[in-house]
Parts: C-alpha cells; sequence; structure tokens
C-alpha cells in the first residue's frame, strides 16, 4: 500500500478547490447587489470525472477553474446572483468538504493502524 | 499549496460584503430619518441617495479574473425620480401656490430595500460561517 502515493495526493488537491469553491460563493454572495456582476463557478470534480471516464491516467494534471456562468438569466441590472442558490452551493460545498476531510481522516487512521501493529 | 490562508480569503470576502450592506443600511436609514425633510443647507429637499456597489477584482498570475469581494465605490444622489409636490399652504417652505417639494424618498420602497439588505448581509455571515466550520473540520484531521 502506497502511504503518501497520488490517491492522499487528490484527496488534498480536492479539499483545496472545495475550500476555493467556498471563496467563489462567499464572492458571489458579497457581489449580490452589485450590477453587472456575473456569478462564478469553481468546476473541478466534474473535470476529474470526465478525465476518468475517457480513460485518463494523468489525473494530477487536470487542475481547477473558475468560469462566469452564463447560464443562469440575469436580472434587469445585469447581475445573475440569487441569494436561495449560493446558499444552496454553499452548503454543497461543505458537506463535500466534509466528505474529503473523512475521506482522509480514515487515510491518516489506517497508516496509524499500520505503524502500531509493526511494533 | 495554501488551504488555510485561502479559507481567511474568503472569510475577507464575506466581510467585504457585510461592510458593503452595512453601507447599504445606514444609506436606507438616512433616507427614512430625512423622508420629510424640506429644507437643507444646500438648499431644497433632501434627496435620496443610492450605495452602489462593484466588485474588488484582479488578475490572477494564470490570466483569469479573481474576486476578492464587494466594495461602496460611491453614495449617489438618486436624480431618476422627481421630489414629490404636496398642498399645504401653512407649511414656511410652501410657495406662492401653496405647493411644498418634498424628498423624491418612498418609505415603504426604503422598507422593502433594507430588508433585501439585511438579508444579503445575513447571506454573507452565513458564507463566513461555512469558513469556520471548514477549518475546524481541517484541524481535527490533526487530532
Amino acid at each position: 500500500m502506497e502511504a503518501t502515493g497520488t490517491n492522499l495526493d487528490l484527496l488534498f488537491r480536492m479539499m483545496s478547490a472545495s475550500t476555493e469553491r467556498a471563496r467563489v460563493i462567499a464572492s458571489n454572495i458579497a457581489n449580490e447587489n452589485t450590477p453587472g456582476y456575473r456569478r462564478q463557478v469553481l468546476r473541478f470534480e466534474d473535470l476529474l470525472r470526465d478525465a476518468s471516464k475517457q480513460g485518463r491516467t494523468d489525473l494530477e494534471r487536470i487542475s481547477a477553474t473558475v468560469e462566469e456562468d452564463t447560464l443562469t438569466p440575469a436580472r434587469p441590472d445585469g447581475n445573475n446572483v440569487t441569494l436561495e442558490l449560493e446558499l444552496n452551493a454553499s452548503r454543497q460545498n461543505r458537506l463535500l468538504y466534509e466528505t474529503y476531510a473523512s475521506i482522509m481522516q480514515t487515510h491518516f487512521e489506517l497508516l496509524r493502524a499500520g505503524i502500531e501493529s509493526g511494533r | 499549496m495554501d488551504g488555510i490562508s485561502n479559507l481567511f480569503g474568503g472569510m475577507r470576502v464575506a466581510a467585504s460584503g457585510m461592510s458593503a450592506e452595512r453601507v447599504r443600511i445606514d444609506t436606507i436609514a438616512k433616507n427614512i430619518a430625512n423622508a420629510s425633510v424640506t429644507h437643507t443647507p444646500e438648499g431644497g429637499p433632501y434627496r435620496r441617495q443610492v450605495a452602489v456597489f462593484e466588485p474588488i477584482s484582479h488578475r490572477s498570475p494564470g490570466g483569469g479574473l479573481e474576486n476578492e469581494g464587494v466594495r461602496v465605490s460611491a453614495v449617489r444622489d438618486d436624480q431618476t425620480s422627481a421630489f414629490q409636490r404636496i398642498q399645504d399652504p401653512g407649511h414656511p417652505d410652501a410657495d406662492a401656490n401653496g405647493w411644498v417639494e418634498y424628498p423624491n424618498v418612498n418609505t415603504t420602497r426604503e422598507m422593502a430595500d433594507l430588508i433585501t439588505a439585511v438579508r444579503a448581509y445575513e447571506a454573507n455571515m452565513d458564507a463566513q460561517e461555512s469558513f469556520v466550520k471548514m477549518a475546524e473540520r481541517a484541524l481535527k484531521l490533526a487530532q
């Protein structure tokens, strides 16, 4: 078993992406009343999913991207932020982060168990 | 990688939203307080004010546009609506025909704006709460 292999690295990058996404959501919420502001979305998990579906093995080369959401219709002032949508995204993101953290914790616990059984 | 400093950056974004909404709430309070002022030091009735927001953003090294929150670019006078004219001959500021010009403040509208601003303030607080929870979870990993 790899102790600090690509899985842990990938998990770490997913947690970082989740942190970054929380920042993007916060800036959407902060700009809820800024005329002309377009909400931003951070994509990472779906990029990873698409890549692994295509059978790519260089997942470490995929990085998170921040894109402007042009699909959500804008209000008359050109702003397309909806608080409900952002709060939903925020909660979803928090659950994702929680999941990644749990997996990482399990990983560490396994490592510790491995070390201790070797004593 | 900069996990924790990213969390702090996010908290700053939420804080910028809170302080901008606060300026908006103050502006609305000022409008409501001055809704009946017919005579200002500059002359004429009070003119309704509006807080205008703009994003704080900069170019990231990668070339993308990174958002660092929001700020109030200006508190401007509302020139789009006209003063209300009310017939009140006994008023000291009435003209020869008994008309008095009152501010272009619509209290109902201000109240509606106030509710929106308070909700937006709360949403920013919620976002900030998220960062705290995430940092706490990350710290638990070390236990």
